[in-house]
C-alpha cells in the first residue's frame, strides 16, 4: 500500500465508525413515515450531524453526511486523465444499474462525486458495522486498482490495434 | 466458581429489539419485535417458550413496559399504544390509550406505583396516562413546552412526580408529571428539586447539544445520569452539579443503569457494557469493561497464504495454472473470517439494559437486549 | 412567483416545530470579532516561525473563535493551516500526544475543516498524518465529537 494511502484509509475507517452508530428514528414531519433523514429536504437540522470531508487531494476525496438513522458516504475517486473519466464513469455506471445488488449503494451519486452509498439503521442492524466499514474500505482501495487495470488493459488493447490497422499501411 | 460476566444469553428473534422487560418476579420477558411485542415464559427447561404474540400495533413496535401488575404496555411508530391486561388463561386484553399524538410514540415508562405511565413522541410531546374509571379508558394529559424535537427517553422518579426526558434536542429536562386526584402531595413534600409540582411544569432544564439516548433517575441519592451520542456520562443532581465521562471506546451508549448510588452501568455500539464509578464528590471515571473481547492474533488469511506458498513450492516453479488456480484460492478467502474469533455476547449494539437481580439497592445481575436479537444476562 | 409549487409551506408554519440551523447552534454570550482575534493570529505566527510546534499547535487548539463570524473563522483557520503544516512530519506524533482531550478534539475540527475545502485539501497529505497520528492517540473519541458538536470553527 502507497505511503498516502494507509492514512486516507485509517481517517474513512474513523469517521465511517463514528457515523455508523444509527437509530431507529421516525419522521417528525410525516406521519407513520420512517426515512432516512439525510435524504430528505428540509428536515429538522437538529437531525443532521456535522458532514466530514476527506480528502488525500483535490481529485481524491470522500464526503461523510452522517445523520440521525442514515448516513450518505460519496467517494471521489481519481480521474487524472479523460481515459480514466470515461473508465469511472462507465465502472459506477455498471455497479449502479444493479444497485439493489449491492443493497448500499445508492443509484445516483451526489454531484461532484463518482459513487455514492446510503447505509442507514435497516443496514446496520441486519449486519455487522465493523463488516460495512471494511467493505467501503475495500471498495475504495480495489476501485483504484481496477481503474489502473483497465487502463493498462486498455492501453494494451489500443497498441495492439493500432499495430495491426497501422501495418496494413507499411510497405 | 470462576467469576463469569455472562450469565445466560438468549437469542430470541431475527430482528433487532429494541426494548424488553421482564415481569416483576422475573417468570416472563416481553420483547419488542418488528410489529409485533412477544411475550416469553421462563419456567423448567433453559429455553424461555413463546407464550404469547401481542399484535396490534401495524408500525415497527419501539418500546414495551411492565407495570408492577404485571400489565404490559407496548408502544409502537404507528402513534399508538396499548395496556395489555393478563387474563386468567394466559391471553391479554388490549386497550388502546388515548394518546392524541400525531407522531410515533417512542418510548413508554410506567410511574413506579403502576397507576400511570409516561409516553414520549415525535411529535415533541410526552403523554401522562392515567386510567380513567367512568370511560373505561386510559386518557392522556400532554407536556408539549419547552420540548423542541423528538423525545427519546423517559424516567420516573421513585416519588412518581418528577418525570425526567432527554430526546433529540439536546436537552434533558425534569418535567412534573403529577396527576391530581392520583398522586398525592406528601410524596414530593420536602423534595430538593422544587416547592411545587403543578402538572406539565419544567422543574430543571440541562442543555447538552449532542443526542441524549438514555436517562435515569436514582432516587436515593437525588440525581439523574443521562448518556448522550457524542460518547459520553452525564450525571447532575439539584443544584445543578455537572459530572461528565467519556465513554472508553470513543462510541456512544444507549442505555444506562445505576447499579449503586456511586456505580453506572452503560452500553450502547460498543457491543459490551462498561461500569463507570463516581471517584469523588461530582467526579465519575471509568471503572472496567464487562465482556470485552481481546483481539486475537492469528488470522486465517495469513496462514492461507502460507498453505498456497508451499503448494507452489512442491510443484516446483511455472507449473502450468497454478497461478490461476492461486488467484480462485484468493478470490475464495475474501471476505472470510476466522471462526477462532471470540465474540462478545451481544453482536450487535446493546440498546436497553434493565435491572435483573436487585438487593438493598445493589444489582447484583443486568439483563440487556439487542439488535441482534439476543437478551443477555449479566453478572456485575 | 416562479417555482412556488416548490415552496416548503411547512417553513412557514410557526407551530411546525422544526428547527433552523440557527437553534440548534449553542447560545454564546458574545460574538468574537476579527479585530479580537489578530492579536492570537499574530502570535501564533511568530510561535510557528520560531520553530516552536509544540506550544504553537497547543495555542491554536486553544479556544477556537465558535462566535465568530465566517470571516473571522476563515482567518484564523488559514492562521491553523499554516501551523500545522510547518510542522515537521517526525514532530507531529510528540505533539499530539501532549494535548488534552479537549484540544484533541479541536484539532479533529480544524483537520475536517482543513480537508473540506481547496487550500486545505492541496495539503491532504500532511492533514491525514495528522489525523493519523491523533486516531492513534485517542481513538475514534475526537471523530465522534465532532459530528455531534454544534460548535463550528
Amino acid at each position: 500500500m502507497s505511503q498516502s494511502l494507509r492514512p486516507y484509509l485509517t481517517a474513512v475507517r474513523y469517521s465511517l465508525e463514528a457515523a455508523l452508530t444509527l437509530t431507529n428514528f421516525s419522521s417528525q414531519e410525516v406521519e407513520r413515515h420512517n426515512r432516512p433523514e439525510i435524504e430528505v429536504p428540509n428536515t429538522s437540522a437538529e437531525l443532521l450531524l456535522q458532514p466530514m470531508h476527506i480528502a488525500r487531494s483535490e481529485t481524491e476525496q470522500v464526503l461523510i453526511e452522517p445523520s440521525v438513522n442514515s448516513v450518505r458516504i460519496s467517494l471521489m475517486v481519481k480521474q487524472a486523465d479523460e481515459i480514466e473519466q470515461i473508465l469511472v464513469h462507465k465502472f459506477t455506471i455498471f455497479l449502479e444499474q444493479r444497485a439493489e445488488a449491492f443493497h448500499i449503494l445508492r443509484r445516483v451519486p451526489i454531484k461532484g462525486y463518482s459513487i455514492s452509498f446510503l447505509i442507514t439503521n435497516k443496514h446496520t442492524e441486519s449486519m455487522k458495522t465493523g463488516k460495512l466499514v471494511d467493505f467501503i474500505i475495500e471498495f475504495m482501495e480495489e476501485v483504484d486498482k481496477e481503474i489502473s487495470e483497465m487502463k493498462l488493459f486498455l492501453n494494451a488493447r489500443a497498441r495492439f490495434v493500432a499495430n495491426e490497422y497501422l501495418g496494413e499501411f507499411v510497405y | 466458581m470462576p467469576y463469569q460476566s455472562v450469565a445466560a444469553v438468549y437469542k430470541l428473534v431475527k430482528a433487532p429489539i429494541y426494548s424488553h422487560c421482564f415481569s416483576q418476579d422475573k417468570s416472563l420477558l416481553a420483547v419488542t419485535c418488528k410489529n409485533d411485542c412477544l411475550v416469553y415464559r421462563f419456567d423448567n427447561g433453559p429455553a424461555p417458550q413463546l407464550v404469547a404474540t401481542l399484535a396490534n400495533h401495524d408500525k415497527t413496535v419501539t418500546a414495551v413496559d411492565i407495570s408492577i401488575h404485571g400489565r404490559i404496555l407496548t408502544c409502537s411508530q404507528d402513534r399508538n399504544a396499548y395496556v395489555w391486561e393478563p387474563l386468567s388463561d394466559g391471553t391479554y386484553k388490549p386497550t388502546l390509550v388515548l394518546l392524541r399524538i400525531n407522531r410515533a410514540a417512542t418510548c413508554v415508562s410506567w410511574a413506579p406505583n403502576g397507576y400511570k405511565f409516561a409516553v414520549g413522541s415525535s411529535a415533541r410531546i410526552i403523554a401522562v396516562c392515567y386510567y380513567e374509571q367512568e370511560n373505561n379508558w386510559w386518557v392522556s394529559k400532554h407536556i408539549k413546552k419547552p420540548i423542541k424535537s423528538t423525545v427519546q427517553c423517559l424516567s420516573w422518579h421513585a416519588n412518581g412526580v418528577l418525570l425526567a426526558s432527554g430526546g433529540t434536542d439536546g436537552f434533558m429536562r425534569i418535567f412534573s408529571g403529577f396527576i391530581k386526584g392520583l398522586d398525592n402531595k406528601e410524596s414530593v413534600a420536602g423534595s430538593p428539586w422544587g416547592e411545587k409540582f403543578p402538572f406539565g411544569s419544567l422543574i430543571r432544564e440541562f442543555y447538552h447539544g449532542s443526542y441524549i439516548e438514555d436517562v435515569q433517575w436514582r432516587s436515593s441519592v437525588e440525581k439523574v445520569g443521562y448518556v448522550s451520542h457524542e460518547g459520553a456520562l452525564t450525571v447532575v443532581d439539584y443544584a445543578n452539579n455537572h459530572a461528565k465521562v467519556n465513554a472508553p471506546d470513543g462510541l456512544p451508549f444507549n442505555a444506562l443503569l445505576w447499579i449503586n448510588d456511586h456505580e453506572i452501568l452503560c452500553a450502547g455500539f460498543s457491543n459490551h457494557p462498561v461500569l463507570f464509578a463516581e471517584s469523588g464528590a461530582n467526579q465519575w471515571q471509568f471503572a472496567k469493561d464487562i465482556d470485552k473481547v481481546i483481539a486475537s492474533a492469528s488470522s486465517p488469511i495469513a496462514s492461507g497464504n502460507e498453505d498456497l506458498d508451499e503448494s507452489e513450492d512442491a510443484n516446483g516453479n511455472g507449473t502450468f495454472g497454478i497461478s490461476a488456480l492461486r488467484k480462485f484460492k484468493q478470490l475464495d478467502l475474501k471476505g472470510k473470517v476466522s471462526t477462532d474469533v471470540k465474540e462478545t455476547a451481544h453482536e450487535n449494539t446493546i440498546t436497553q439494559l434493565l435491572p435483573y437481580a436487585e438487593a438493598n439497592g445493589q444489582v447484583s445481575k443486568v439483563s440487556a437486549c439487542g439488535l441482534d436479537g439476543k437478551v443477555v444476562i449479566y453478572n456485575i | 412567483m416562479s417555482d412556488w409549487r416548490r415552496i416548503d409551506i411547512d417553513a412557514f408554519d410557526p407551530e411546525s416545530g422544526r428547527l433552523t440551523k440557527q437553534d440548534v447552534q449553542p447560545p454564546h454570550a458574545s460574538q468574537i470579532t476579527l479585530q479580537e482575534i489578530t492579536p492570537k493570529i499574530s502570535q501564533l505566527r511568530s510561535l510557528a516561525s520560531s520553530g516552536d510546534s509544540k506550544s504553537a499547535v497547543a495555542l491554536a487548539v486553544s479556544d477556537p473563535p465558535y462566535s465568530g463570524d465566517e470571516n473571522t473563522k476563515a482567518e484564523y483557520f488559514k492562521a491553523v493551516l499554516e501551523t500545522l503544516t510547518q510542522v515537521r512530519q517526525a514532530d507531529i506524533a510528540g505533539v499530539v500526544s501532549g494535548l488534552t482531550s479537549e484540544q484533541q478534539d479541536t484539532l479533529v475540527k480544524y483537520l475536517y475543516k482543513g480537508m473540506s475545502i481547496p487550500e486545505g485539501q492541496k495539503q491532504g497529505g500532511i492533514l491525514l498524518a495528522w489525523f493519523e497520528r491523533v486516531t492513534q492517540v485517542a481513538g475514534v473519541r475526537p471523530v465522534s465529537h465532532f459530528i455531534n458538536d454544534r460548535n463550528t470553527v
